[in-house]
């Protein structure tokens, strides 16, 4: 696929096209922290996924990267470029996909996707090769000449992915790109996710969804209440939880929260399911617990397994990706 | 950009042009109805008054309506990052405002001409009133739409804005008619003064004061234009 990077012509490298966030803080008023001195780095080609609850700041820092907010102290740089200084400069090198539906109601779908395209810069003919590629490869060529009102949740999400993505820049940025796609076409997306990062360009993926992000990403960061609390691949931030087991049960609707063995090193309850962190070498004692809530009526199922990125999650902000906060 | 606007009022332009045409024509013929015999002075004023009202509805009501939704629906912030400069943005906005707008002017005069039976005397002038009078109703607009931070606050201001202007501005009559506290305020206000400069491009000794008239209305689309530039400059 011949995908074009809009900033190629400033002749750098690719190796050059770093983005750097060095203490990004954003405060409104005098005294809300948004953001609070948040530093990350994301080279081309990566994979980088935001994680955090709602409130974290996540959209804030996304604000500030594509030129809509401007820091209160830290810079943001991409390349040679300073993002701060130059907002202009921003929105040329950096894509937005945001979580609300795009505003393509009166649009045809390949319709909106190539003007997209051409108001980022694209050639009419490489733009147009480029979004019939894209619709083919997200197979939604069944709607290409569909008025954007008559769209589904999910299709309306790839058209917009597609927008984004036809004549990318630099950064892309994607904030829960999958939301309403089926399954079978969610694969696709993660494919052409990936074909992003492998033409060169840094993806910000922003999302609650640990689970996928854990399969999809290269780095993630989590942030919470405004800070950076954690940064590494999904490996080594699991790292931590090794020689753990996660034992998941789903307790009766309206049951209380059972009381907890002194063993259980962590617990968080989302709704119906009371999520725990066990050793290994208490996963007998964590069945026959199990085995006696069920039999005594108070939970329904459980699961044991090893732990994931959910739990580290869950260790770290107190919420579930479900995003209640956690009754840790 | 200009491809953009145009589509995405692809749905509702027909029906826009219809409300146009119907608005114009509306108050053309309708103000008939109030007099057996309607003075020709009386009727002049009305036909010359309803291009200003075509050519800023769209830009000065529909535009921060349409911004104004774009801010609850979250979609706002997209189209702000979109790589289109500030200036080209609203420079497509207001060929879209006046390529809406220029149809229903000529129907409603040419309603009136048949209505009426005068002719008008289009003259040069008629070119810089219709750009400028479209320019700062599309500013104004544009301006309110970007620049007031709460979507239902514009929606209301714009309803205001429809109430005031039909009402109670010198637009289809002339400003003596109003109580004279009411004419000087509408004097600080651009809606008389874009009136004033178009009446004056289609007929010929109807209006005097034109040159204040233009600097007002000018000054207006200039104060719409820095207040939209600010808006979207601001970073919050």
């Amino acid at each position: 696929m011949a995908l074009s990077i809009a900033a190629t012509e400033a002749g750098q490298s690719a190796g050059e096209w770093s983005f750097r966030a060095e203490g990004v803080t954003k405060i409104y008023g005098k005294t809300l922290r948004a953001n609070d001195a948040i530093s990350l780095s994301v080279r081309p080609g990566e994979v980088y996924g935001l994680l955090g609850p709602n409130g974290a700041g996540k959209t804030t820092l996304v604000k500030q990267v594509i030129g809509l907010l401007k820091p209160t102290e830290g810079q943001i740089k991409l390349g040679p470029f300073d993002l701060v200084a130059d907002p202009d400069a921003a929105r040329q090198l950096c894509c937005y996909l945001p979580q609300a539906p795009m505003p393509i109601d009166s649009f045809r779908v390949k319709e909106a996707i190539e003007l997209t395209g051409r108001i980022r810069g694209g050639g009419r003919a490489e733009v147009r090769r480029r979004a019939g590629e894209l619709i083919e490869a997200l197979d939604i060529g069944g709607w290409a000449d569909t008025m954007g009102q008559r769209l589904s949740g999910g299709i309306r999400r790839l058209a917009g992915f597609s927008m984004v993505t036809v004549w990318p820049g630099r950064v892309v940025i994607l904030d829960e790109p999958a939301n309403d796609v089926d399954p079978l076409r969610r694969r696709l997306l993660w494919d052409q996710i990936r074909l992003l990062g492998q033409h060169g360009c840094a993806v910000f993926l922003v999302t609650h969804n640990v689970m996928e992000a854990e399969k999809s990403v290269d780095r993630l960061a989590i942030i919470s209440a405004g800070r950076l609390i954690a940064e590494g691949t999904p490996s080594s931030l699991k790292a931590g939880d090794r020689g753990h087991l996660r034992l998941q049960l789903m307790l009766v609707p309206d049951a209380a929260t059972p009381a907890l063995p002194p063993w259980v090193r962590q617990h968080v309850r989302a709704g119906h399911n009371l999520i725990t962190t066990i050793d290994e070498a208490g996963a007998a004692s964590g069945i026959r617990w199990a085995a006696g809530l069920i039999g005594r009526g108070q939970a329904e199922e459980y699961a044991l397994g090893a732990t994931t990125l959910e739990d580290v999650y869950v260790r770290l902000t107190g919420h579930t990706s479900a995003d209640g906060p956690g009754e840790a | 950009m200009t491809r953009w606007h145009l589509a995405s009022l692809r749905l509702w332009i027909m029906l826009l042009a219809v409300v146009q045409i119907m608005a114009g024509a509306g108050f053309v013929l309708g103000i008939a109805l109030f007099f057996d015999h309607i003075p020709v002075t009386a009727a002049l004023f009305v036909s010359t008054g309803v291009p200003v009202i075509n050519l800023v509805l769209v830009g000065l009501i529909l535009g921060p309506q349409l911004v104004a939704q774009q801010k609850l629906q979250q979609s706002y912030d997209f189209v702000r990052s979109l790589p289109v400069p500030q200036a080209s943005a609203a420079a497509a906005w207001y060929t879209v405002c006046l390529l809406a707008g220029l149809p229903a002017v000529v129907v409603s005069l040419l309603i009136a001409e048949a209505r009426y039976g005068f002719s008008f005397s289009v003259s040069p002038a008629i070119a810089p009133a219709v750009l400028l009078t479209a320019f700062t109703g599309t500013m104004i607009g544009y301006g309110l739409g970007h620049a007031v931070p709460n979507p239902m606050v514009t929606q209301l201001v714009t309803q205001l804005l429809v109430f005031v202007i039909f009402g109670f501005t010198p637009i289809l009559f002339p400003a003596w008619q109003l109580p004279h506290w009411l004419a000087v305020v509408n004097w600080w206000f651009p809606f008389g003064h874009m009136a004033v400069i178009v009446r004056a491009g289609l007929t010929t000794g109807l209006v005097a004061g034109i040159g204040s008239s233009y600097l007002i209305v000018a000054a207006w689309g200039i104060i719409g234009a820095a207040a939209s530039a600010w808006a979207l400059g601001s970073r919050g």
